[in-house]
C-alpha cells in the first residue's frame, strides 16, 4: 500500500496534490465561516474568561508579604490568563473540527474524498490545515481584547504568537481527528469534550501560576503533589507557557521547552492520525 | 488498454464477519454498455460497487476498471471512474458550484477546463439556475442530478450509479434516466447502474440478476425474458382448504406461497384445467405474461416488489439521521 502510494504520489504530480489539499482546506474554512454557532462560541468564550473571570479575579492575584502588596508573578491576573485564553479558544475549535470528521464520515461526504485520486496523506493534511486555520483564527479573536487586558502587542509578539498558535492548532486538530476515529456518535462526543477539554485546560497552569518565587519543595507544600504532577505532565502547560513568553515575556519554564513540545506534539499527533486514517 | 473491457470481475468474494456478501462473482462489462445490476436489498450490489471503486477490498478475486487492477493500483483506478453512491455524499453547506469545483480540484482538473466543464455539466442536468444556491436548499431529485454531474466533472468514461433513483418520485426518476441516456449517447460513457426497480432495467443493454451475493443470470432483457420468463398465474384462494388443495395438486408449479399464490403456467390449457377444478373457490386470478418481474421471481423465488419498500425506508431512515440532507 505504501509502496503503491509512493509511486502514485509521483505520478499524480505535486501541483495536483496541492490543488487537492487546497480544495479540502478551503472547504473546511468555508464551512466554519458559515457556521454561526461556532463563531459565537469563539467570541463569547474569551469575553467570559478575560472580561468576567479575568477582571473579577484581578485584585486577588496578589500576596501580602511583610505588609507589602505584591503580584504573585510580576503581572496582573488579566495579563497572566490572556495567553491561556488564546489556547482555550484553540482547544475548543480544534476539538470541534473532530465533530466535522464524524459528520463527514456518517453523512457520506468522506466517500466523495475517498474515491478521489488523492492519497490519504493529502486528504488528512488538507483537513488538519483547514481545522488549524479556523482554530488559529479563533485564537487570534482573543487578541482583540488585548487593550482591556493591558497587553501591548508588537509586530514581533503577534508574529511569534501566531506561529505558536498555528503549531498548537495543528497538533490539537490532529488529535481531534484521532479521537473522531474512536467515537461512534455525536452524543458520545458531547460527554467527551466536557470530560477532556476542561481538565486539560485547568491543568495547564492556565488560571493559576505555579508560583516561581517558591522553591520546588515549597510549591509542593502549597499545592498538593498530585496537582503539580498533573500540571507538569500536561503538554498544554508548555504550550500556554510558550504563548505567555510571546505575549507577556513571562515563562514559568525554560523558554525553549514550549516550542519544542509544540513541534513534538504536531509531528506526533499528525503521524498518529495518518496511521489511523490509512488503516480505516 | 483502450481495448480492455470497462470492468472485469473475476471470482470476487467478500465477507462481513459471517455474512457472505459476495460469493465468487464474475462478469465483464463491455465498453459503452449500459449495464444494470438488479437485485433485492442485501443482494450485494453496493458491496460490489464499493470494491470496484476501491473503497472496500475484496477478500479474494481480481477486479479491474478501465484495465487497472483496483487492489494493486487503487489511486490509478480511481482517476478514471465517476461514482454516485447510494447515500448522498454532497456537502450541503457548500453551493452547487462549490461542490463541483471542489471535485474538479481534487481530481486535478486544470482551472481553465474546470469552469467550462462545470458549466456544461450544470446545463445538462438543468441546474444552471441553481449554481450559487446552497445544496441544502435543493430537492432530493436535484441533489441526485447534481451528484451525476459531479461524477463527470473529471471526464470519467466509466460511471457507477448506486440506486440513482431510489426515493425519487416517478417524474424525477424518468428525468434521471433521460439524463443517463443522453450522457451515454453524447459522451460514449459506460454506465453500471444498480437498481431494484425492474421497469428501469428494460432499457439497459444487459442485466445481471444478483441475489445473496451470487450472479443468477446475465443477459439482455429480451434474452432473459425468453430464457427464464414464464407466464405466471397469480391467484388468491377463497379459504385455507382450497389453498392446501392447490398446493398439493401442483407441487412443481408453485413459485411462491404467501397471501397470493404464484404458479408457473404454460398456456391457456393449464389455466382452464385449474379453473375447471377450483372454479369459484378462487377469489381472484390474474395471468401475467413473461416479464423481467417473472424472470426474477422464477430465478429467486422472491418478488423484487417486496424489497422496494424497505429500501425506500432505508433511504428515508438515512435522511432522518442525516437531518440536513433532507432539509
Ligand atoms: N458494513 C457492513 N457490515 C456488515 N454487514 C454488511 C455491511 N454492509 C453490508 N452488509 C451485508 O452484506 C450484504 C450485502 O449488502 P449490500 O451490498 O449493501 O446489498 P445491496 O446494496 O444489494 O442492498 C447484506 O446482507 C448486508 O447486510
Ligand atoms: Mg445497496
Amino acid at each position: 500500500m505504501t509502496q503503491a502510494e509512493a509511486r502514485d504520489q509521483q505520478r499524480f504530480g505535486l501541483m495536483l496534490q496541492l490543488g487537492g489539499v487546497y480544495a479540502i482546506w478551503l472547504r473546511e474554512v468555508k464551512r466554519a465561516v458559515r457556521d454561526r454557532g461556532q463563531l459565537i462560541g469563539g467570541v463569547i468564550r474569551p469575553l467570559l474568561y478575560v472580561l468576567i473571570m479575568g477582571i473579577g479575579l484581578n485584585p486577588y492575584f496578589r500576596g501580602e508579604i511583610y505588609g507589602e502588596v505584591k503580584f504573585v508573578v510580576p503581572y496582573t491576573y488579566l495579563q497572566f490568563i490572556f495567553p491561556a485564553v488564546i489556547a482555550l479558544n484553540i482547544l475548543y475549535t480544534s476539538v470541534q473540527s473532530a465533530v466535522s470528521v464524524i459528520w463527514d464520515r456518517e453523512f457520506g461526504f468522506l466517500r466523495e474524498v475517498l474515491v478521489s485520486p488523492l492519497p490519504r496523506v493529502s486528504i488528512l493534511l488538507g483537513k488538519v490545515l483547514g481545522g488549524a486555520t479556523v482554530a488559529m483564527f479563533h485564537g487570534s479573536l482573543v487578541l482583540a481584547l488585548a487593550p482591556y487586558a493591558d497587553i501591548g502587542l508588537t509586530f514581533a509578539s503577534v508574529a511569534k504568537g501566531l506561529g505558536l498558535m498555528f503549531l498548537l492548532a495543528f497538533a490539537l486538530t490532529s488529535a481531534g481527528v484521532i479521537l473522531a476515529g474512536r467515537i461512534r456518535s455525536f452524543e458520545g462526543f458531547g460527554v467527551f469534550s466536557n470530560a477532556v477539554i476542561l481538565p486539560l485546560y485547568f491543568l495547564s497552569s492556565s488560571v493559576f501560576p505555579l508560583d516561581p518565587s517558591l522553591s520546588s519543595a515549597q510549591m509542593r507544600v502549597v499545592y498538593p503533589e498530585w496537582l503539580v504532577f498533573l500540571v507538569e505532565i500536561n503538554p498544554l502547560t508548555y504550550a500556554v507557557d510558550a504563548m505567555r513568553g510571546a505575549f507577556i515575556h513571562f515563562n514559568q519554564f525554560d523558554p525553549r521547552i514550549g516550542p519544542v513540545v509544540l513541534i513534538g506534539m504536531a509531528v506526533f499527533f499528525f503521524s498518529w492520525a495518518l496511521h489511523e486514517f490509512r488503516k480505516a | 488498454m483502450s481495448e480492455a473491457p470497462a470492468v472485469t470481475i473475476e471470482a470476487i468474494t467478500k465477507r462481513y464477519g459471517r455474512t457472505l456478501a459476495l460469493d465468487a462473482v464474475s462478469f465483464e462489462v463491455r465498453r459503452g454498455e449500459l449495464f444494470a445490476l438488479l437485485g433485492p436489498n442485501g443482494a450485494g450490489k453496493t458491496t460490489l460497487l464499493h470494491i470496484l471503486c476501491t473503497i472496500l477490498r475484496a477478500d479474494s478475486g481480481v477486479a479491474t476498471t478501465n484495465g487497472v487492477d483496483v487492489a494493486k493500483d487503487p489511486l490509478g483506478a480511481r482517476r478514471n471512474i465517476g461514482v454516485v453512491f447510494q447515500e448522498p455524499s454532497l456537502d450541503d453547506r457548500l453551493t452547487v458550484w462549490e461542490n463541483l469545483n471542489f471535485h474538479g480540484l481534487v481530481y486535478g482538473v486544470p482551472a481553465a477546463i474546470r469552469s467550462k466543464r462545470i458549466d456544461d455539466m450544470l446545463a445538462i442536468v438543468e441546474l444552471s439556475d441553481w449554481r450559487d444556491k446552497l445544496v441544502r436548499t435543493l430537492s432530493s431529485g436535484m441533489k441526485r442530478r447534481l451528484e451525476i454531474a459531479r461524477a463527470l466533472v473529471h471526464e470519467s468514461r466509466l460511471l457507477f450509479l448506486d440506486e440513482p433513483t431510489v426515493g425519487l418520485d416517478a417524474q424525477s426518476r424518468d428525468r434521471m434516466w433521460r439524463y443517463i441516456h443522453r450522457l451515454r449517447e453524447e459522451r460514449g460513457l459506460t454506465v453500471v447502474v444498480t437498481t431494484h426497480y425492474i421497469e428501469e432495467v428494460e432499457n439497459c443493454d444487459r442485466v445481471c440478476v444478483i441475489d445473496h451475493g451470487k450472479v443468477l443470470a446475465i443477459d439482455s432483457p429480451q434474452t432473459l425474458k425468453a430464457q427464464h420468463g414464464q407466464q405466471l398465474l397469480r391467484l388468491v384462494p377463497r379459504d385455507d382448504a382450497t389453498r392446501a388443495e392447490i398446493l398439493a395438486a401442483y407441487p412443481d408449479r408453485i413459485v411462491r406461497d404467501r397471501d397470493e399464490l404464484v404458479l408457473k403456467s404454460d398456456g391457456d390449457a393449464f389455466v382452464e384445467s385449474l379453473f375447471g377444478k377450483f372454479g369459484l373457490r378462487i377469489r381472484r386470478l390474474a395471468v401475467e405474461d413473461p416479464s423481467l418481474e417473472s424472470v426474477f421471481l422464477t430465478l429467486t423465488g422472491r418478488e423484487l416488489r417486496d424489497q422496494a419498500a424497505s429500501a425506500r425506508d432505508l433511504t428515508y431512515e438515512f435522511g432522518k439521521r442525516g437531518g440536513e440532507h433532507t432539509k
